[in-house]
């Protein structure tokens, strides 16, 4: 067992406990971003949310929260404290799970003020619209980026085996993400064909886009740098761990800022009309599998807005969105595997 | 912009066919222009990709489109077809059934009437070579 030196441990510490509270702040106030037509996953009449009613079912769902995030993190800190830092990871895990289970006990409280969302559906007929900032210029410059420190690992390098695994796992990273960026421009079924509620929509769709570009060229600078820099400058590669949390609290509070499909944005309060029957994100609640997975395959869409949560999610009754969860799952795999070939024997 | 109605006893097929012959009928598409793909339009409307190629099929069938593999739907020019013996025949039915249900939905006969002569006559003015 290695062990690692106290600043270390202390960094990584704070990093995952800073995970855990910010998960818990994103809970928190999660039913307040989304769509004003859907609570908790299923749709319901856009006033709702504010009757006594909906705010008897956010006020359990955010105790059972508070009560589930304080497990979490005693669970956390014994978890460290018995079994040291390999456990680390396990307190958000915990948490999420709970915060799970709190949302989906909400939901059922939900379910029976539950309306049919609006069965028409629009299309705009016109060409597609620029979603990509900086258009695919900018994408391809993390793969840039890729091909020069592969290209000096492969010069000046002095463990072929860290290059060859850096250039896989980034290489297959970058085409998971690059395939996301491309999934947002041709793949999302947008909820408004045409008015203001389509033109935040769209601004919403291409923070999303500036938010996976931004990761991957995060992503592709953090595993250059930590390659590049001589081993063992633990602090200055640890400084990349708060870094990483900062970057994820600075995108969830623009796409907070936003609100599910711009439904924060300012002009939505203006425009924002009590229809019946509501929008919702014109997709029926029984299609939303536990609330959080959609599976429709009469639905050619791949990228769907999330009912919980800011972003998309995706149809997993479609073959693509297979073939991206395995582009997506495959970059961890091969890191995690080839940090596990570190502890088998060396042959001489 | 193209709306269907997921609720309608009409099927998906056909509500895309009639909205998109209802934009070509009114030329907001030249010959030569191209419509979205199959793909991107069933995205769109949140459908599946087959009821979006048989629209389309449809139309090609009734000379509107030109169906290209890889290259889309492309719109053609189509000549005035002449009115056989079966073509008023063939509206009379549908027709009888949409004014019956203006009628049962509090409309009176006579703005029906107008309804339809104001359509008409703005299609034809459109389409007029």
């Amino acid at each position: 067992m290695t062990h690692q030196p106290i600043e270390t441990q202390v960094i990584i510490a704070v990093t995952i406990g800073g995970m855990v509270i910010l998960n818990a702040a994103i809970l928190w106030f999660m039913p307040r971003l989304t769509r004003p037509d859907l609570y908790f996953a299923v749709t319901v009449p856009p006033g709702f949310p504010d009757e006594p009613d909906g705010k008897s079912i956010l006020s359990r769902y955010r105790k059972e929260l508070i009560l589930v995030s304080l497990i979490a993190l005693v669970v956390f800190v014994a978890g460290i404290a018995l079994l040291g830092m390999r456990f680390g990871p396990v307190g958000p895990l915990i948490q999420t799970a709970a915060g799970f289970l709190a949302f989906y006990r909400a939901r059922k409280r939900v379910l029976p003020h539950a309306v049919q969302p609006t069965m028409i559906r629009e299309a705009e007929l016109q060409p597609y619209t620029r979603i990509i900032p900086g258009g695919w210029i900018a994408a391809s410059g993390p793969f840039v980026l890729l091909a020069l420190c592969t290209g000096y690992l492969w010069i000046h390098g002095s463990s072929p085996a860290r290059g060859i695994i850096y250039a896989v796992t980034m290489t297959v990273s970058l085409i998971g993400l690059t395939v996301l960026l491309y999934g947002l421009a041709h793949w999302v079924r947008p909820v408004y064909s045409g008015g203001p509620e389509r033109v935040r929509e769209l601004q919403f769709r291409r923070t999303v886009a500036a938010v996976i570009l931004g990761a991957e060229y995060y992503l592709t600078i953090q595993s250059s740098w930590l390659l590049l820099v001589p081993p063992h400058q633990g602090l200055i590669s640890l400084g990349l761990f708060p870094l990483a949390l900062i970057f994820a609290l600075v995108v969830i509070l623009v796409l907070a800022r936003f609100g599910q499909g711009g439904s924060r944005l300012a002009s939505a309060r203006k425009s924002s009309t009590a229809s019946a029957p509501p929008v919702g994100d014109r997709t029926a609640d029984r299609y939303w599998k536990l609330g959080v997975f959609y599976f429709n395959p009469d639905d050619s869409a791949i990228f769907i807005e999330k009912r919980f949560g800011l972003g998309y999610s995706l149809n997993f009754a479609r073959p693509t969105t297979w073939g991206i969860m395995a582009l997506l799952l495959i970059a961890p795999l091969v890191a995690v595997l080839a940090h596990l070939t570190q502890f088998l024997p060396k042959r001489v | 912009m193209l709306r269907i109605d997921l609720a309608s006893r009409v099927p998906v097929y056909e509500q895309i066919a009639n909205g998109l012959r209802a934009e070509l009928v009114s030329g907001k598409f030249s010959p030569g222009e191209k419509l979205p793909t199959v793909r991107t339009l069933a995205i769109n409307l949140g459908v599946h990709h087959n009821t979006v190629a048989e629209a389309y099929r449809q139309l090609a069938n009734e000379g509107w489109l030109e169906l290209k593999r890889h290259r889309g739907a492309i719109v053609r020019e189509r000549d005035h077809p002449e009115a056989g013996p079966d073509t008023m025949e063939r509206f009379t039915r549908p027709l009888r059934e949409l004014v019956a249900k203006g009628l049962a939905d509090g409309l009176s006969p006579s703005s029906l009437a107008r309804e339809m002569i104001e359509a008409a006559r703005g299609l034809e003015e459109r389409t007029a070579p």
